[in-house]
């Protein structure tokens, strides 16, 4: 009996250091998103009790399930683990003077046709046909939307919604 | 002097030196002309050409769309079903959006290869060939294969190719300003086209370890702990990437042409936690009825 208790302890010990091993009370989570909504409750459709911008440091106050409730000076509530990194945001610069992580935030500003520099490497690589491929792919991907995916995560339980 | 003539003055000096730089400079034109559209097509690539002092989003998007197009033409094009489309970016989108570089721009393909194989490239792409495709009837087996390789792109491990190997050291700017002589001109264009052979050896040299040598192994079982631990945050069941590998050990007749490019699959069961396989629930649009098209001319 006492290896049982001993066996589902270390079994219920092993499960939750897998769930979420980056995050525990008290310890740094940092925000990476352009703008991260906190919740009043640890739910997706919670109300909004505050917001954080790019790359902020945040306390762990708590952990729930897959949820965090953070805090940074006098701003608190609840995050999906999902919505936060365990890492700082890279703080090298690149030539332009720039830190590296902080363009990730514009990375989507606006859908994009093939870059110039690569179409004129398809051509100088005679792969017109690839390159059309590309193409469709990118008008493909453009037709998802931001909120075709929210639906997709809503409708299978995913992310914030499990 | 009043502020207004000397406001006068500085217009017609202006103007002046405008009308004398256009004459002085006006036979050089041409050669200016020439040395500018290389210019323009090498914007992109000269920041690639900045090399290890930090890759941005705007170089790494360069880099990203060059290897896409390598890979589309060396692996037999892109499987151009709407339905599978839809799915894998679904799918993939739902991972990325809970990955460490959610704001990339992610998309998601199939190529046309029944090699048994996936690929990423910087900037948010991901390709799975159509045999793996086919081998992921459930999104959770799905969701396995395509957080492995989001692990590889947020991980940046195809820039560090270029890092490691020096390839784009001391490019400088291309954008430097064509003035003075023709010989200075012309001289810069040339420089401009040797920089874009740099750029276009650098993207081979990428496309060359993605496509034949692959990771190092240690990359690779990297981005197997980072797609498990990204599948399970998002809810998918954790153990889809080794049930998927488990199930090509168990299958693999032609063992070179299952994951060429990534270690053992011996090794790689051994080293990810042992989680359940998921159960299967929903089956996935067959590939092989696709509208397919022929591929790049480079297969």
């Amino acid at each position: 009996m006492k290896t049982t208790v001993r066996s589902t302890a270390l079994l219920a010990g092993l499960l939750c250091a897998t769930a979420l091993p980056a995050y525990e009370t008290g310890g740094p989570a940092y925000t990476k998103r352009v703008e991260t909504n906190l919740l009043a409750e640890p739910k997706p459709l919670a109300g909004a009790v505050g917001k954080l911008g790019y790359g902020r440091k945040v306390k762990i106050a708590e952990v729930r399930g897959s949820w965090l409730r953070i805090s940074e000076g006098a701003v608190s509530g609840w995050v999906f683990a999902g919505n936060l990194s365990a890492s700082a945001p890279d703080e090298s610069k690149g030539l332009d003077g720039l830190p590296v992580a902080a363009s990730e935030t514009t990375a989507t500003a606006a859908a994009r046709p093939l870059t110039p520099a690569a179409a004129d490497y398809a051509v100088r690589r005679n792969l017109t046909g690839a390159r059309e491929d590309l193409d469709w792919l990118l008008t493909e991907c453009q037709a998802i939307t931001p909120e075709d995916v929210e639906a997709y995560l809503q409708e299978n339980k995913k992310g914030e919604f499990q | 002097m009043t502020p207004r003539f000397l406001l006068l003055l500085a217009a017609v000096l202006s103007a002046t030196l405008a009308a004398q730089a256009q004459f002085d400079f006006g036979k050089l034109s041409k050669a200016i002309d020439k040395a500018k559209e290389v210019k323009d097509a090498a914007k992109d690539a000269s920041k690639v050409a900045k090399g290890a002092a930090g890759i941005g989003i705007e170089e790494e998007k360069v880099i990203g769309d060059s290897v896409a197009v390598e890979v589309i033409g060396l692996y037999g094009g892109l499987v151009r079903d709407e339905a599978i489309m839809r799915r894998v970016n679904l799918v993939g989108r739902a991972l990325a959006r809970y990955s460490d570089r959610p704001a990339l721009e992610w998309r998601f393909g199939v190529l046309d290869s029944d090699q048994v194989n996936a690929f990423s490239a910087p900037a948010g792409y991901v390709f799975i060939t159509r045999a793996l495709y086919e081998l992921a009837p459930t999104d959770d087996l799905l969701a396995g294969i395509l957080a492995h390789e989001i692990g590889h792109i947020t991980g940046k491990h195809a820039l560090n190719i270029i890092r490691r190997d020096e390839l784009f050291s001391g490019g400088g700017s291309l954008l430097g300003k064509y003035s003075g002589d023709f010989r200075e001109a012309k001289s810069k264009a040339s420089s401009l086209d040797a920089q874009l052979q740099q750029f276009d050896i650098g993207v081979g040299k990428i496309t060359k370890t993605l496509l034949e040598s692959g990771f190092d192994a240690p990359t690779e079982y990297k981005a197997d702990q980072t797609g498990r631990d990204l599948a399970k945050l998002t809810g998918y069941a954790p153990g889809g990437l080794r049930a998927v590998l488990a199930q090509l050990q168990k299958n693999a007749a032609k063992p070179k042409s299952v994951f060429s490019t990534h270690p053992p699959l011996t090794e790689r069961l051994k080293r990810l936690p042992n989680d359940p396989a998921p159960v299967a629930v929903e089956p996935a649009a067959p590939a092989a009825e696709a509208d397919n098209k022929p591929a790049g001319e480079n297969k």
